[in-house]
């Protein structure tokens, strides 16, 4: 036993071997045990019916699936994240690239400006919900407030109790917390622009427009790709902003598949169910990396 | 939009109509500053709702306080308990951060330098880790760490809040340790370093800044976290500060001045520590952007 011990250690190939797993062992037995384990006992308990307490998980074969298509809370939830997804992109890298391309030869107060922008990114999605929870409050928040204070009284109302409102006014408030990072990435990204190819294009004639979309964005293409996985995968696992402000009310006008889950496994104890629409929202999430992946293949250099 | 890019550049580009230049100078200015307004209004009128009274704040919600109370945070912080929560914040968020950034070195070196079987394969195994949501595993986790007895303790939220986030670790690490340099790690191994020591005294003084970016990306992954603690930490006496300043805002729902006090309370220091370390914490919330 000792000698085929020492035969190991003598091998130099294989001690090399040795050294190099156990560099990785500890992440990896953390990773298996917290997070690749559960994700298989996620698809287990997805095949039953359970409610978290009963000794017994009755197993229900793809019963929860089949009833899922059937689910119009799901579909609702999962547009929702559609919108949030589509509109939280899209706002903030737009605020973030027209403050970019405004600052980016540098003006006075630049540092200000980037540490003013940046201040909301620093905050928890928890902060940003309770302080923008009470801008929308109807009857003495600060934006209903103002309404009224300038004569606007039919425009003042309860932003998040209104359905149709509702979901619009916390991605605005997603926007407030998040437009800052893109912001600083945007200009990291124009730092790398050739300040030649803007000369020639302004000798050429080229206006702002033009600079911008010939330009500009091309040259930024890897940053812009980045950003919008950032934001998708924001989007498809949005929950803390959404359960602080509504907890997905009114009704069910701002569930999304992350509460709409919570809600189901942790409050209503359908564990089984539950269980299935994680795995709904972990396939919503492969295919929107696979897709970002795919992206970033043919875009990049 | 397109308009205003153009003249941004006129600006800097010709100086040759002065007029044209202080119009768009000023424009551009207006619009940086009504941005900043965005950013700060917000902030201002939690600060102006937390330092007044409740009936001053229905006399008149917008303007500052007319008596600035300060006593109002004091009262908040007592009431909160937030001086616990702060202590449990710190509790579960230390030993992440160092679990984190140390195993993450550890396996990122290793993937990135050292040779063994299934390298790539390993790699892979970590990779697929970063595209799943920790939504899809936060069902059957509650039932694991209830059943090695862990529920009930820090632990419920050390553990996994550690393994969920080293994929994006490891991703991190194995690229910044992939691009140094291999004439370092020959010259130390002539003088006789075995590969422990090679890491030790010659890779890892080397990673101070991507360890300063993981720290900080960690640091505000955990400090912040609210679903996880949400499901695993829901004592009272373990609640770190995002599920505790929600309880507190819950119970005290229509006392906005107490509401607003005890969110003032828990923004206040990491807005502090950023205004001091700004530039530590774009480049830490960003590291995951900027290199990717």
């Amino acid at each position: 036993m000792t000698d085929s011990i020492r035969q190991f250690f003598a091998n130099r190939k294989l001690r090399d071997y040795a050294t190099g797993y156990a560099f990785v062992i500890p992440a990896l037995v953390m990773y298996v045990i917290f997070v690749v384990y559960p994700f298989f006992y996620t698809i287990y308990l997805s095949l039953t019916k359970w409610d978290g307490a009963k000794p017994v998980k009755e197993f229900v074969g793809f019963l929860n699936y089949e009833r899922l298509f059937a689910d119009p809370r799901l579909w609702s939830a999962l547009s929702h994240n559609l919108i949030w997804i589509v509109l939280g992109t899209v706002t903030p890298v737009a605020i973030g690239l027209f403050l970019g391309v405004l600052l980016w030869r540098g003006v006075r107060g630049m540092v200000f400006f980037r540490t003013v922008y940046f201040l909301p990114v620093v905050l928890a999605p928890v902060a940003v919900g309770i302080i923008w929870k009470w801008m929308y409050n109807p009857q003495f928040g600060p934006i209903n407030s103002t309404l009224r204070a300038v004569g606007l009284d039919v425009l003042a109302k309860g932003w998040l109790g209104d359905p149709y409102l509702a979901l619009p006014a916390i991605i605005l408030a997603g926007v407030w917390g998040y437009f800052g990072f893109c912001f600083v990435v945007i200009m990291a990204g124009l730092q790398n622009i050739d300040m030649e190819q803007i000369d020639a294009a302004l000798v050429d004639g080229a206006n702002g427009a033009q600079r911008l979309w010939y330009i500009i964005i091309p040259g930024l293409r890897h940053v812009l790709t980045m950003i919008t996985a950032f934001t998708l995968i924001l989007g498809v696992n949005v929950f803390d902003i959404i359960w602080i402000t509504t907890r997905g009310g009114p009704g069910r006008a701002t569930h999304v598949i992350a509460t709409y889950t919570y809600n189901t496994a942790f409050r209503e104890s359908y564990v089984g169910y539950g269980s299935a629409l994680a795995i709904v929202m972990g396939l919503v999430s492969l295919v929107v990396s696979f897709i970002f992946i795919s992206i970033r293949e043919r875009g990049g250099d | 939009m397109a308009n205003d890019v153009g003249a941004s550049y006129q600006v800097a580009r010709s100086p040759r109509k002065p007029l044209g230049l202080r119009i768009a100078r000023a424009a551009q200015y207006g619009i940086l500053i009504l941005f900043a307004l965005y950013v700060l209004v917000p902030f201002m009128w939690v600060i102006f709702t937390a330092l007044k009274s409740n009936l001053e704040i229905a006399q008149d919600p917008l303007g500052p306080p007319p008596n600035w109370r300060f006593e109002n945070l004091a009262q908040a912080w007592n009431q909160g308990k937030f001086s616990r929560y702060f202590v449990n914040s710190v509790i579960v968020t230390v030993p992440i951060v160092i679990l984190v950034v140390s195993l993450s070195c550890l396996a990122g070196y290793g993937l990135a330098r050292l040779k063994m079987p299934g390298r790539m394969l390993i790699f892979y195994f970590f990779l697929v880790g970063l595209m799943v949501p920790f939504t899809a595993i936060m069902i059957p986790l509650f039932y694991i760490l209830r059943d090695i007895g862990v529920l009930g303790t820090y632990w419920a939220m050390i553990l996994p809040q550690t393994a969920i986030s080293l994929p994006f670790g490891i991703f991190f690490m194995r690229a910044f340790f992939s691009g140094l340099p291999y004439d370092l790690t020959d010259a130390a191994k002539i003088d006789g370093c075995n590969d422990f020591g090679v890491f030790r005294r010659v890779m890892l003084p080397l990673a101070g800044p991507a360890v300063a970016a993981l720290v900080v990306f960690n640091f505000m992954g955990s400090w912040n976290a609210f679903l996880l603690p949400l499901i695993y930490l829901q004592s009272d006496k373990l609640r770190p500060v995002m599920t505790g300043m929600m309880f507190f805002t819950t119970r005290w729902g229509p006392d906005y001045s107490m509401s607003m006090a005890g969110t003032l309370i828990v923004m206040a220091p990491i807005m502090a520590v950023y205004l001091v370390f700004q530039r530590q914490f774009i480049q830490g919330l960003t590291a995951g952007a900027v290199r990717g």
